[in-house]
């Protein structure tokens, strides 16, 4: 299986995670843009965050890491070669664009803080959390 | 410690406990104090949660501020009243705990909580770890002394005008010093959720009063809270902006829903949609 997530795939399941997220934040699906910031967009805070990843494993029946996004962000990377003192290296930038393809370029500030990471997110990334985990769930199967 | 496991602790004694799994336990709400809000009965299955919770994780985190998708409230509670606690836990880690969980009063139930979720912060931050490991094991082997709990004082809501109809605003200053601080949180006091749900709600109550809601004089009971929603910690002397608005699409006939919110300094504090009816009395 290719591990790139396809457009189709995310397609599939934008419908429900907007829907979802809409019921979560209180606010109507068609805000819910696949690239908006959750969090400087729609005013997602990190309990939102939280509620959204319960909300969507029940939703799909599905297990997400809670407060692992970060992590899956880093990939292969470890944490020094990731970041250093809060920051993230270049090579550490250049793993997040990647991973956060979605997330258009101009929103990559440098110098970028670890903690601000969150700040990228939209809804498009939870689309990729929730195919990536049915693809492990499948695989486990 | 003045106060610690007694001035807000709503658990007595665990009769059956499987840490990250399930509990059961009880409470005895004091016959001397006037008043138990069905919030604070909340507060008890979601404390019974917490003991379960952070055994699991060996007392590293402890669940604070929450989500709680429903909340059903089927009966009111009296003082003298013996609470059975038992809460299902759904899913824990060093992370979040969802759980649901009832109390009931002679076996019959008196409130339902389904699916909620409680992020996880450094238990030291809050409390003494040790403390809380020990306090747990007592709990579990013959429990607390019955009795501890005094009530809270009353927090009254100031209403504040509003020209909108099917809407009722209001500040609820937060005492800057009350015995509850002492046991939420030892190390970080922190306004009890479940008093500013049960200000929000005593709001609502008084609009849909206003507003002529209700039969016969009958004033409208809450029966469900949904879509709670802690964002924020409320510290000691911090002044809430409550605002209870009747929902316009569900203003028709015996139930009727009402979008509650709490704010300070203009940053959402909480949010919860209630739902009134008639409700049993005990």
């Amino acid at each position: 299986m290719s591990t790139v997530i396809t457009q189709d795939e995310i397609n599939a399941v934008f419908p429900t995670v907007s829907a979802t997220m809409a019921d979560a934040l209180g606010c109507d699906v068609e805000d819910i843009k696949p690239n908006v910031s959750l969090i400087e967009g729609l005013d997602a805070e990190s309990i939102d965050f939280l509620d959204m990843v319960f909300r969507l494993e029940r939703a799909f029946k599905i297990k997400i890491p809670r407060g692992k996004i970060v992590e899956n962000a880093r990939g292969t990377l470890t944490e020094a070669e990731f970041e250093q003192k809060g920051i993230v290296t270049d090579v550490g930038m250049a793993q997040l664009k990647s991973y956060l393809s979605e997330v258009p370029a101009d929103r990559f500030k440098t110098p970028m803080k670890v903690a601000d990471i969150p700040r990228l997110f939209t809804p498009e990334t939870f689309c990729k959390l929730v195919v990536q985990a049915q693809r492990d769930a499948k695989a486990a199967a | 410690m003045s106060g610690h496991f007694s001035a807000f602790s709503f658990v007595d004694r665990i009769t059956a406990f499987e840490p990250g799994v399930r509990a059961r336990g009880a409470f005895a709400i004091p016959a001397p104090i006037a008043h138990f809000p069905a919030c604070l009965v909340a507060e008890a299955v979601g404390q019974l949660a917490a003991w379960t919770a952070m055994a699991h994780i060996e007392f590293r985190g402890r669940p604070v501020a929450a989500l709680a998708s429903e909340t059903r409230f089927s009966r009111d509670v009296k003082p003298g009243q013996v609470l059975d606690l038992s809460v299902e836990i759904d899913d824990c880690d060093d992370a979040a705990v969802a759980y649901h969980g009832e109390a009931s009063v002679a076996g019959v139930r008196v409130i339902e909580l389904r699916d909620c979720l409680g992020p996880m912060l450094p238990v030291a931050d809050f409390d003494e770890p040790v403390a809380m490991a020990a306090r747990l094991a007592l709990l579990r082997a013959e429990g607390a002394p019955p009795g501890r709990f005094h009530g809270v004082p009353t927090l009254r809501v100031v209403r504040t005008s509003t020209a909108e109809p099917g809407v009722a605003e209001g500040t609820l200053q937060v005492p800057a010093q009350a015995a509850f601080f002492a046991d939420h949180f030892p190390r970080r006091p922190v306004f009890p959720a479940t008093l500013l749900l049960d200000a929000q709600l005593t709001l609502a109550q008084a609009m849909l009063a206003e507003s002529g809601h209700g039969s016969a004089g009958a004033l409208l009971a809450p029966t469900r809270m949904m879509r709670v929603k802690v964002r924020s910690f409320t510290a000691p002397g911090t002044a809430l902006q409550l605002r209870a608005a009747l929902r316009p699409d569900n203003s028709q006939g015996e139930t009727l829903m009402v979008d509650l919110t709490a704010s300070a300094d203009d940053k959402p504090v909480a949010t919860a949609r209630a739902e009134f009816s008639a409700r049993v009395q005990a």
